[in-house]
């Protein structure tokens, strides 16, 4: 049998609200060799068009685990906690983001995940959690939808 | 002619973007900038007490030079959807190659949208993710 918390299917986390800070968003950009300067600087990005410095494609993962750390600060199970996922065993298996709206530095988000199934492959050698997280704005509505394939090496 | 999201055709492929080598230090600095302190990823003692030689990159730094591949060539504001599958791990001191080919144009709703699908390869020539953009390709 599995090592994942099955019972949790269905489950929605609490609301948790993530402040984009212009700091941390450069950091990221910086690391993952971003060079585009509506990623890094203000005045460049509001030349373009923009509010503030754009948050790269795949920022959406941050903010989710912004989210879980939040949720752990406040003595909520982050996601990984409340599926029972096993670092030793664990591999990122797909990762998917649907755009509906551009984040800035300076937005403040809401992050809602839902574990929506759980499943077995190769004959019971993997099994995966499938968790979607919703990122929100208060007025612009929901930015981006990510799913994320989670899998634990069983045996 | 430059391919252009508006001009591109089927076949088409996007500028290749290199990142490398993944050092330990980089490895170390995604786990701060992205917040996933997952030892696996920088911690020797924690991976070989898991059963692996060594640490191993970050899945998403990888997706994040895809995700680079596709904004570098489309703007961001064109992206309607970005997705990959992890199949197989990135090791340490690896320069990920990420590539992409657009498969499909099709007009939706009046608007054009492209589909490009993605590859990022390491230096032995493993292909460690595939994956797919949407974007919209209306002038």
């Amino acid at each position: 049998m599995g090592i994942f918390n099955r019972s949790t299917k269905g489950h929605v986390t609490p609301p948790i609200e993530v402040t984009l800070e212009r700091g941390a968003l450069t950091f990221f950009s910086e690391t993952i060799g971003e060079t585009d300067p509506i990623y890094l600087d203000p005045e460049a990005a509001q030349a373009a068009g923009h509010p503030d410095i754009l948050a790269p494609a795949t920022y959406a993962v941050v903010v989710g685990t912004f989210a879980d750390q939040i949720a752990r600060r406040k003595g909520q199970p982050d996601i990984l906690e409340l599926i029972n996922g096993d670092l030793r065993v664990l591999l990122h298996g797909t990762e998917a983001y649907t755009y509906h709206g551009s984040m800035f530095a300076g937005d403040v988000v809401t992050v809602e995940n839902e574990v929506t199934d759980f499943t077995d492959a190769k004959g019971g050698k993997l099994e995966i959690a499938h968790i979607t997280t919703r990122i929100t704005h208060p007025t612009r509505g929901l930015l981006v939808e990510a799913t994320r394939g989670i899998i634990h090496r069983l045996g | 002619m430059t391919v252009t999201p508006t001009n591109a055709q089927v076949g088409d492929t996007l500028p290749a973007l290199t990142f490398g080598p993944i050092s330990r230090t980089t490895l170390a600095l995604y786990a701060g900038a992205s917040g996933d302190h997952n030892p696996i990823h920088i911690d020797l003692d924690f991976a070989k007490n898991a059963g692996m030689d060594d640490v191993f990159a970050h899945g998403m730094l990888s997706m994040a030079q895809l995700g680079r591949l596709v904004s570098n060539w489309a703007g961001q504001d064109r992206m309607r959807a970005l997705s990959t599958r992890f199949t197989a791990i990135t090791p340490v001191d690896a320069t990920v190659t990420c590539t992409g080919t657009v498969v499909d144009r099709h007009e939706e709703h009046g608007r054009v949208l492209l589909t490009v699908t993605l590859a990022a390869h390491i230096d032995d020539g493993t292909q460690t993710l595939r994956g797919e953009a949407k974007i919209c390709g209306t002038p």
